[in-house]
């Protein structure tokens, strides 16, 4: 076993100093000379034509410098379908809508500005359910959008999900269970402790730079380079400065409105403009997780084997488009490769209504469609007659598979997470009480070796030494608040030998840093952190020729420990790494030792039938969970949680465990909780208030278990972490709730009137 | 946020004068943890607040006979105060579980009654408690029970110029158990769906078997073993909260149990009598048949609690079950 310095180890956040004492840059505590403050008027209705907008007392208002509305605006495009704009002209889709902006020297002048401007509007008929909203003659979101063969105009959007292997109905005759159900998934939401904002800010040049906290800075780029397009500002630079950021976990994945506005209004007043949202903005105004409304039906032979999966999802849209559309990609993975099923069929249709729109989120659709798929494999096991941990170690994966959808599983380590929950909780002792008290367990597949959902699934780093020996890498990763810095300086630490101090990440700026398609798919490990492995080993190549000529030894015969270049044949032939750096520099003829490296694992985009190998390598996990519910009140308990993760290997195990808790209680919130209650496709609960995220005192214990199965392509053998922590928790805890009680609860969350209105149902007198 | 002047007077009378000079002009801050969050939402924008914080005296706690609780004492120091704890249970059930330690640190007793949200969680503890409201304005003094102070959501007895200088709690009588439970859906930092006080005076604390109490059987299994003791009940409250536009008492059902022996068929009975009293409404933090159907859950709970509070008081200072 080799010995490392750096990889393995528990090192604290790099960062976590800062952030704790107050000192850390979030957007919000961002000043530039002249700033000014940026507010966004909303539509209050969800659906209505806008008949008029009257800015002129708004702009009479002293400390007033701009207002935009959808009519004085160039048009810019912008989401995955290019359906949104930055500001609405000629009718408002949902009740987030931006239909005007103010600029103004402070932010309370800029929001008593807002109250000044009138808005009339026609309300249209509107609709907020997307079964509704297929059918014939429905109210149509986007008027001129078209669909099908006939091109005719239909809420549905074109993008027809569609994946099949095997004959499912064929399977379907030959099974000896078959069980069918519909599970239904609502709105939940990041709950990103910083809020979104950004700065923007144009030179004399009209070349833009734009603070901001996003999760793709490299595409940002484009998009903002497109929007100047549009400003005819063509050929003008953009350049995306990350402040720290408060969390992204998906939310950051796309542009937004606000930050075309405030590129807008710094464009029209010459100053640099800052928009910063307030908590309630940051409910309604942002995109959360997509409801789904899902028909499942899953068989398996006598003996409990798993014959086929067929499953037709609608997914609620929202009135615009974001990158989250594409989350039934993703929700492809579980239906076909979560347990081995040879049979599958997935069908999933996108829907446009006049609700908020929704978008990426931790688990990108996975946690939805695993919620479905392991809530029901305890349904079928009971038909079966087969114990549900009986039931999932017979059909779990194994190394070696390829899935139905073309995935090509090389470690996996599922049936050890699966055993290890198991024992942790008793299962065989405390499975089938039905006292009130019940365990429940669920597993999950993740892509875990980057997952090419662009053209190019890359990131590239370039990395510097100073005369000090201190290592700069410039990243293409961005550090969200997950720890990309701190593991990306354990891998460059641990390659040229130096300690994870040495190293100094910098990931913030699109002038310096190399190119990253973004923080998504659970991918910076693995992908950024091969890069900086790539980078980091030709570094070392370049250091060891620098010190061969020094010392007067061959490059192979030298290495690096503890900061040191020393040869291996005569350990007294050595030389401290700052006095290499100083000598290549300090000479004539003297060179930089630096390098660059651009790392594109070696996945698949899927192909037209949706198949193909999308990520190098997958991650496994099982959650396992003994629930206690109140059967007068419906009030769940969690008594015990148990989260085994394969990962490959842990480069750092408190970061990771970071990764499991906060995944858990994310996932503890969707499963019971967590909901953005929509009346009329208004949020009604934009605050922490009544949108019931978990507190420090709601949060269980929870136990890490980290199995390591070593990867051969990760990264000293990682693989991702970054979303799986709660895609298996809520079906684990409606799979207990169903062992504690007999109630089996199908539509999240899993509040304590659905539980007991099922008790209810149940003990009723037939 | 708007901006507004403050104002520190040194004494409550200097504050009356204040508050008359500037009338609706002004508001009356304490904690401040109601009145900075409506200022913020735009719900009042005055252009002075008259805190209380700058006059010495108010925060005090005293029991001599009965309990007198300043009005600028924090529901932290309630819930510190052991006397609270053992005499007047449901008072302390309420500040437990109250916001948080950041909010309890600043938030008054006093603030949460003069909101006057439905929902305040000391509101039916101290309904039960039989609590007394002081008040001084310039034209003088008047002391109401809890039950006039409370007119409807956001509103109370209080009069333009008028402020709360004292709640008085009486001495409960002998063998009195109270209890509070707050039905939320969190463990912190949440409103409650249903907020349920009880407070039962029984003819004596002895019982041949005690025990029965710490038994892990269903209530009613314990209460069918307690029969047995022919235990009566000689007073009785029953409060609620968020069943109706102000905390309110369940009056038939508190006489149904008036000074009669306890059992589990009365218990239910009162229960269900305090539910039918209820008229909780839909909204988004619940629906109006589960706070109902909690109603009827709780009550007999809190009663429970209440007698074990009598019957064990020292294992029971702080239950950790349900009941
Ligand atoms: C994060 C958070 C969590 C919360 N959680 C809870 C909770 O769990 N349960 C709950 O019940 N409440 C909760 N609250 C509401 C609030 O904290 C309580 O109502 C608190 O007791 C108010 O006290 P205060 O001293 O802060 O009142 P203030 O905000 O200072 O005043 C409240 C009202 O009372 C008036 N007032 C204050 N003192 C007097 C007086 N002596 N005479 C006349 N009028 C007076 C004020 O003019 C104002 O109208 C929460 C608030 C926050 C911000």
């Amino acid at each position: 076993m080799e010995e490392f310095i750096n990889i393995g180890k528990r090192i604290p956040k790099t960062d976590a100093e800062e952030k704790v004492t107050g000192r850390a840059v979030y957007i919000h505590d961002l000043k530039v000379p002249g700033m000014l403050f940026g507010k966004i008027l909303y539509s209050p209705h969800a659906h209505a034509k806008i008949l008029n907008i009257d800015t002129s007392r708004a702009e009479r208002l002293l400390g007033v410098k701009a207002i935009l509305t959808g009519y004085n605006i160039p048009s810019i495009k912008f989401g995955f379908y290019k359906d949104n704009v930055p500001l609405k002209a000629g009718k408002v889709r949902s009740c987030r809508d931006e239909v005007a902006a103010v600029a103004a020297t402070d932010p309370d002048i800029a929001e008593e500005a807002l109250d000044l401007i009138r808005v009339d509007y026609e309300i249209l008929p509107s609709v907020f359910d997307p079964e509704e909203a297929m059918k014939e003659g429905a109210p149509l979101v986007h008027d001129e959008h078209v669909g099908g063969k006939e091109k005719r105009p239909t809420n549905v959007l074109n993008l027809p999900w569609r994946l099949i292997a095997g004959d499912v109905d064929e399977a379907r005759r030959q099974s000896a269970y078959v069980a069918e159900d519909r599970f239904r998934v609502t709105w939940v939401t990041h709950c990103c402790m910083g809020t979104s904002g950004c700065l923007a800010q144009f030179d004399l040049k009209n070349n833009l730079t734009i603070y901001s906290i996003t999760q793709i800075p490299s595409l940002a780029q484009r998009d903002f380079t497109e929007a100047l397009s549009a400003m005819g500002l063509q050929g003008k630079k953009v350049r995306v400065i990350k402040t720290m950021i408060g969390g992204g976990f998906g939310s950051k994945l796309d542009t937004y409105a606000f930050e075309y506005i405030a590129i807008l209004l710094a464009h029209k007043t010459h100053k640099p403009v800052k928009i910063v949202f307030s908590r309630e903005e940051e409910f309604f105004a942002t995109s959360p997780r997509q409801p789904a409304i899902i028909d499942i039906a899953q068989g398996c032979t006598r003996d409990g084997r798993l014959t086929f999966r067929d499953v037709r999802m609608i997914l609620d849209n929202g009135a615009y488009t974001s990158w989250g559309a594409t989350t039934p990609s993703v929700m492809m993975m579980p239906i076909s490769s979560l347990y081995k099923v040879p049979n599958v069929r997935y069908v999933a249709k996108c829907v446009y209504t006049n609700n908020t729109y929704s978008q990426a989120m931790r688990g990108y659709g996975n946690p939805q469609a695993t919620f479905a798929i392991d809530s029901q494999i305890d349904i079928l096991a009971e038909m079966a007659g087969i114990d549900p941990l009986d039931f999932r170690l017979r059909n779990a994966n194994t190394p070696g598979e390829i899935t139905p959808q073309n995935f090509k599983i090389i470690t996996c380590g599922l049936r050890e997470c699966i055993d290890a929950v198991a024992q942790k909780l008793d299962w065989r002792q405390n499975r089938g009480r039905r006292d009130g008290r019940g365990v429940g367990m669920a597993s999950l597949i993740h892509v875990g070796g980057g997952a090419r959902v662009y053209k190019s699934d890359g990131c590239g780093t370039i990395i510097k030494i100073d005369d000090f020996g201190t290592v700069n890498v410039f990243t293409g990763a961005t550090d969200m608040g997950q720890g990309a810095d701190t593991v990306i300086a354990q891998i460059v630490a641990e390659e040229l030998g130096v300690r994870t101090e040495d190293v100094v990440v910098i990931h913030t700026d699109t002038d310096v840093c190399p190119w990253d398609v973004g923080a998504h798919a659970s991918r910076t490990t693995f992908v950024a952190g091969n890069s900086a492995l790539g980078a980091a080993k030709k570094v070392k190549q370049l250091l060891l020729e620098v010190a061969g000529q020094t010392l007067g030894e061959s490059p192979e015969n030298l290495d690096i420990r503890d900061r040191t270049v020393f040869s291996k044949r005569d350990p007294e032939k050595k030389s401290p790494l700052g006095k290499v750096l100083r000598a290549a520099h300090y000479t004539t003829g003297g060179r930089m030792v630096m390098a660059e490296y651009f790392y594109d694992p070696a996945n698949e985009n899927l192909d037209r039938e949706f198949k193909g190998n999308l990520s190098v390598t997958y991650s496994y996990g099982t959650h396992g969970v003994e629930v206690e519910v109140d059967k007068e009140t419906g009030q769940v308990k969690i008594l015990k949680y148990v989260a085994a993760h394969d990962v490959g290997k842990a480069i750092n195990p408190m970061l990771l465990e970071g990764q499991v808790y906060g995944g858990v209680a994310m996932g503890i919130g969707y499963a019971l909780t967590e909901r953005l209650i929509s009346q009329n496709g208004k949020v009604m609960n934009p605050n922490f208030l009544d949108y019931k995220m978990l507190t420090a005192k709601d949060v269980p214990n929870v136990d890490p278990i980290v199995i390591e199965t070593n990867d051969p392509f990760g990264p000293f053998g990682a693989k991702g972490i970054g979303e799986p922590g709660l895609v298996p928790t809520a079906p684990a805890i409606a799979n207990a709730i169903y062992d504690a009680l007999g109630v089996r609860i199908k539509d999240l969350p899993i509040t304590p009137e659905k539980v007991l209105a099922a008790l209810k149902q149940k003990t009723k007198p037939q | 946020m708007k901006k507004f002047d403050y104002l520190k007077p040194r004494t409550i009378d200097e504050a009356l004068s204040l508050l008359n000079q500037y009338g609706k002009r002004a508001k009356l801050v304490a904690g401040g943890t109601d009145v900075m969050v409506m200022i913020k939402q735009k719900r009042i924008s005055p252009d002075v607040l008259i805190s209380l914080s700058g006059i010495t005296g108010l925060d005090q706690i005293q029991y001599d006979g009965a309990l007198r609780i300043g009005p600028m004492v924090t529901h932290r120091q309630i819930e510190k105060s052991q006397v609270i704890r053992k005499e007047f249970s449901a008072l302390a059930d309420a500040v437990d579980v109250l916001g948080s330690i950041q909010i309890r640190n600043v938030a008054t007793i006093a603030g949460n009654i003069c909101n006057a949200a439905p929902s305040a969680d000391t509101a039916t503890p101290l309904l039960v408690l039989g609590a007394q409201v002081k008040i001084k304005g310039l034209k003088g003094e008047r002391t109401v029970s809890i039950e006039s102070f409370f007119k409807g959501p956001g509103e109370t007895v209080l009069e333009e110029g008028e402020l709360v200088t004292e709640l008085i709690i009486p001495k409960p009588l002998p063998f009195t158990g109270s209890a509070y439970w707050k039905h939320q859906r969190r463990l912190a930092l949440d409103l409650p769906i249903l907020g349920v006080s009880v407070l039962l005076s029984l003819d004596r604390n002895r019982i041949s078997c005690p025990d029965i109490l710490c038994a892990t059987s269903p209530i009613s299994t314990v209460l069918h073993a307690m029969e047995q003791e022919g235990l009566v009940c000689k007073e009785v409250r029953i409060g609620l909260g968020v069943a109706a536009p102000t905390p309110m008492r369940a009056i038939k059902a508190e006489g149904l149990l008036r000074g009669k022996r306890i059992s589990d068929e009365l218990l239910q009975e009162v229960a269900e009598t305090a539910s039918n009293e209820a008229q909780p409404r839909d909204t988004i933090r619940a629906e109006a048949w589960y706070r109902r159907e909690m109603i009827r859950v709780l009550v007999r709970r809190m009663a429970m609690r209440s007698i074990e509070r009598v019957i064990r008081p020292e294992e029971t200072v702080f239950p950790t079950r349900a009941w």
